[in-house]
């Protein structure tokens, strides 16, 4: 399972609140537990400093030697960017991959996975793993890049203070869809939503097989913009228009924009933004990029994947110096450049990334913005009863 | 002839042994998880391996869901899939059994190596290979076009995931009506010619009654896996309109904080496929006594 089906299965059991003025709040730093489930978790408006049960390794150590292995999702690393990492330090970087992160916490828990980083975590699993004890802190020492990180995402409001983590990507939902089909007014004209639901793209369109998103979607086009609702009849309605959906255009329900897009097959489909830039790869020879387009909402869901450290890891000192690699800017550009979803730095802009001549004009609406992270929307672990009213609707549309 | 009842129990044990270790144990696993709770911080499963505290509220709603909420109709659309798919398989796969094991002669060992040899691919890989050929753009839709059929295969129809269905799993289907129709004695086809049957009289009163076990044995072997595949649809359709209960099983066990469901549905289609299994074991059962007589 590829980096797509972390982030339907991430969305699985979170929902959305508004991010960037709690990401702001967080800087100050208020520290309200929110629990679920017995879970304790951050929200941006009541985000957390996660307990630390155990030191951050010393200042100063010298550099492990021998293997550093990582714990990642296949191909959400740039081979050429480890092969860089492993001369620059002389040592080995052993990669196992996992498919299912609640998956892959068990096997964390278990013990059948030991790795000493781990990449791509949710803010989900990142309470699940502070929870099961698996997680040491970092030292900020040997992470001198941690200052190239997206101001609002240095405290961010699921690990205040980011004791265990450094964000790694970032991206948001939106539409992706052909500019050779379809003008981009008829996203900014009306209710940009509604494309979805225009039967004349029956068959050709396709929306994210992820409850959580794409339930959401269908709330912000109605206007109700708490992605992490508990309102039966605001989850039902949604519910109602997704079949509604299914009955005008029979979408695709799958994490395949990123294929499907470029190779013409579909014209439209409700993904995350990232997908777009992944879909570049997939483009059949001459055929432009710019037929590759992306709108992204006012508001809507925008989001971050982390970095963190196990406990038990044999070379923490190589595993901060990684974190720091990836986190260097022309690194990061590198290491973008084939797994194609945006590093969550501040030093690599828009104008950066145009220029790189590696994204098309058309695709600039397809990048997280700092006045698009401002408004942005953040998922939240739901309580269990309120997650089956999602997935009961879910399973209404999905069942056809 | 040896007596001896500790024999025999001896010998029964390995088979014993590996039916507790491989089917009984599993099974009960299910049931526990089924009839179990959701751990409130991993959202996995907590299976309640106590029978007695076993919780029965998520089967009563699952129940009520498969008669009338939304998974009777995928429910309804499995079952109509697998037997369109079967009626489809005996259609396709009988007479190249049968032309195998009456005319292909010296051809015979070529013609069986043809038909298996494909299937030597992983499923995956080949259901991919056809995603490619039958995409807007891919060769088959390419040459259909060329006599002015153009039909979008991939669209979310029935059709293609029944065809697909038919695909990977005929070949389990025409290996063992081979076998039952090779072992058969065709002087009786040539007594029933010669007292006067057609040939499709022959072939309707002689070969089909004959062939009643191999049939019935290939009908099973295809109908269990194509109840419980999820593949096909995710990859030649995926469309919600196509949605099969495989489908709803996996989503449950790997995508929602639901696990439970999803055991719960691999029980309520285990069930359903034991009606299969006794129709199998009944007509078999049958058959041997109508041999020996």
């Amino acid at each position: 399972m590829r980096r797509r089906d972390f982030l339907r299965n991430l969305v699985i059991t979170t929902g959305g609140v508004t991010l960037g003025g709690s990401l702001l709040a967080a800087c100050g730093g208020s520290s309200t537990t929110t629990t679920v489930g017995g879970l304790a978790i951050g929200t941006p408006e009541q985000p957390i400093k996660l307990p630390v049960t155990t030191q951050a390794i010393a200042d100063g150590l010298a550099n492990e030697t021998g293997v550093l292995e990582i714990l990642n999702w296949a191909d959400y690393v740039n081979p050429e960017s480890i092969a860089l990492f492993e001369k620059q330090f002389g040592v080995k970087v052993v990669e196992s991959i996992y498919d299912e992160e609640g998956a892959a916490i068990a096997k964390l828990r278990n013990g059948t996975f030991k790795p000493d980083l781990i990449f791509g975590m949710s803010a989900t699993g990142l309470a699940k793993l502070v929870s099961g004890d698996i997680l040491q802190p970092l030292n900020k020492s040997y992470i001198p890049n941690f200052g190239n990180v997206i101001s609002g995402l240095r405290n961010p409001y699921y690990d205040l203070e980011s004791q265990y983590t450094v964000a790694y990507m970032i991206y948001g939902n939106g539409i992706g869809y052909r500019t050779d089909r379809i003008d981009r007014n008829a996203f900014t004209s009306g209710n940009g939503y509604d494309v979805l639901w225009d039967s004349q793209y029956k068959g050709k369109s396709g929306v994210l097989d992820s409850p959580r998103d794409t339930i959401a979607m269908a709330m912000f086009r109605a206007g109700n913009f708490d992605a992490n609702t508990s309102d039966p009849a605001i989850i039902k309605q949604a519910g109602d228009d997704l079949i509604a959906m299914r009955e005008a255009t029979n979408p695709k329900v799958d994490i395949l924009a990123y294929t499907e897009l470029p190779a013409g097959n579909r014209d439209i489909n409700f993904t995350w933004s990232g997908d777009l830039f992944t879909a570049l790869q997939y483009l059949p020879e001459g055929v432009s990029p710019e037929v590759l387009g992306f709108w992204y909402p006012p508001k809507t869901i925008t989001t971050n994947d982390f970095f963190c450290l196990t406990k038990n890891a044999k070379a923490p000192v190589l595993a901060h110096q990684l974190i720091n690699f990836l986190t260097d800017t022309d690194n990061a550009l590198l290491n973008r450049s084939y797994v194609g979803y945006q590093p969550a730095l501040e030093t690599i802009t828009v104008d950066m990334l145009l220029k790189s001549g590696t994204i098309p004009e058309s695709l600039v609406d397809a990048l997280v913005t700092p006045e698009r992270y401002e408004v942005a929307l953040s998922q939240v672990t739901l309580d269990p009863e309120i997650d089956a009213l999602w997935t009961d609707q879910w399973i209404a549309f999905t069942a056809g | 002839m040896i007596k001896s009842p500790r024999l025999w129990t001896g010998l029964a044990i390995p088979g014993t042994t590996w039916l507790i270790t491989l089917f009984a144990i599993p099974f009960y696993a299910v049931a526990c998880v089924a009839f179990g709770t959701i751990d409130p911080i991993f959202r996995d499963a907590a299976p309640q391996w106590n029978p007695l505290l076993w919780n029965l509220d998520q089967a009563q709603n699952i129940l009520v869901s498969l008669t009338s909420g939304p998974l009777r109709g995928v429910f309804i659309r499995t079952v109509v899939y697998v037997i369109s798919a079967m009626i489809l398989s005996f259609v396709i796969g009988f007479p190249i059994a049968y032309f195998l094991a009456r005319h292909a002669g010296k051809r015979k060992l070529l013609l069986l190596s043809l038909i298996i040899v494909p299937f030597w691919v992983n499923y995956l890989m080949r259901m991919l290979a056809w995603v490619n050929l039958l995409s807007p753009s891919g060769l088959f839709s390419r040459f259909m076009s060329m006599f002015g059929i153009n039909y979008n295969w991939l669209d979310g129809s029935p059709t293609t995931v029944i065809l697909g269905l038919v695909y990977g799993y005929i070949p389990f289907l025409i290996l063992p009506l081979y076998a039952t129709l090779e072992r058969l004695d065709w002087r009786l086809i040539e007594a029933a010619r010669d007292l006067g049957a057609s040939s499709s009289e022959a072939f309707r009163l002689v070969t089909v009654p004959m062939s009643k076990a191999g049939l019935a044995a290939a009908g099973v072997l295809i109908a269990l896996p194509m109840f419980g595949d999820y593949y096909t649809n995710d990859l030649l359709s995926r469309s919600p309109n196509t949605e099969m209960l495989g489908n709803q099983i996996d989503f449950y066990l790997n995508n929602s904080t639901q696990p439970q469901n999803g055991a719960l549905l691999v029980l309520v289609m285990s069930l359903f496929l034991a009606i299969f299994m006794s129709f199998y074991l009944r007509s078999t059962n049958r058959f041997a006594k109508e041999t020996v007589k």
